[in-house]
């Protein structure tokens, strides 16, 4: 029976007289280097399509899943404190929730700082850095700054595009529903613009300290060359009610 | 490269087919589990705050 290409290792017998010195079998030297370096690319390929995968789908299923079980938790916590009688806010798991209704993505948590330790699990985040965010329960006036990812780990800004000026923004938190009403949106600024954070923030038009929340982003989709801003103005503060019934501006 | 390497997994084809998949998929999963996550802050596809640095 003849050789066949697998058995070759096993017929190289030294007794046996061989018509030829075994010639190199396979391609040689350049075709295996080219063929090498074929393989190095398509894994190099591989490997970017895969980096999209992750960073477009495998983020946001981590994340949503670690920010719903925060938002859960948060969720408990306000409902004994309704049992046990109001104590200190217990803000560790976060401060509130978003209600952004043009950007269709229900509730998002919001938490305190935007490093990516927190924004990265899919909740919002609002600044303690470069500028200081005025929170709505201080009843102070100032700006209300917050920040979350357009793609990835939650996307939970993705369509901040879909608003318009009128819009609703609604912040709840235990005891009240905060309703601001969009005024201003800046498409595209510089990533070191913080001025958009400050407590007035002129860029937006208003010139006059007020009730502002600013929401920041990156843009365009899928990179984040420039940053999107989206202003808007506190209309009014609801009581939270015993069967926490949403303000009309979310039903 | 990856010649090189079906050559030498050992068994028939179903069982090097078998194994080169369980390869694959331990090289996705530290893919995902930790160099990604390493790599995506140093690239600028995800920055979402203004800052002055």
């Amino acid at each position: 029976m003849a050789a066949t290409a697998d058995e070759t290792e096993e017929t190289t017998d030294a007794s046996e007289p061989v018509p030829r010195p075994a010639p190199r079998r396979g391609p040689g030297r350049i075709a295996l280097a080219v063929s090498v370096f074929g393989e190095l690319l398509i894994t190099a390929g591989v490997l970017l399509g895969l980096f999209v995968v992750y960073s477009l789908w495998w983020t946001n299923v981590i994340a949503d899943r670690k920010a719903d079980r925060q938002a859960d938790k948060v969720r408990e916590h306000w409902a004994e404190q309704q049992r046990t009688g109001p104590g200190a806010l217990d803000t560790k798991d976060g401060i509130g929730f978003l209600h952004v209704p043009a950007m269709r993505n229900g509730e998002v948590l919001v938490e305190k700082g935007t490093g990516t330790d927190v924004l990265d699990d899919g909740v919002a985040g609002y600044y303690t850095d470069p500028v200081k965010a005025t929170l709505p329960t201080t009843g102070k006036a100032g700006n209300f700054a917050v920040a979350a990812h357009r793609d990835g780990h939650g996307a939970k800004f993705h369509n901040i595009d879909k608003v318009r000026k009128g819009d609703p923004i609604v912040f709840e938190t235990r005891d009240d529903w905060y309703v601001y009403k969009v005024y201003s949106v800046l498409p595209e600024t510089s990533k070191y613009n913080v001025k958009v954070l400050s407590a007035v923030p002129r860029e937006s038009g208003r010139k006059k300290p007020g009730h502002y929340i600013t929401l920041t982003t990156c843009t365009p989709v899928y990179t984040s060359r420039y940053r999107y801003v989206v202003w808007g103005e506190l209309v009014r503060v609801e009581k939270v009610d015993a069967d926490r019934t949403l303000p009309r501006e979310l039903r | 490269m990856y010649g090189w390497i079906w050559r030498h997994l050992p068994g028939n084809a179903w069982v090097r087919a078998l194994i080169s998949l369980v390869l694959i998929l331990a090289v996705v999963y530290v893919l995902f589990q930790y160099v990604f996550p390493w790599a995506e802050p140093l690239l600028p596809f995800n920055d979402v705050t203004v800052d002055n640095q």
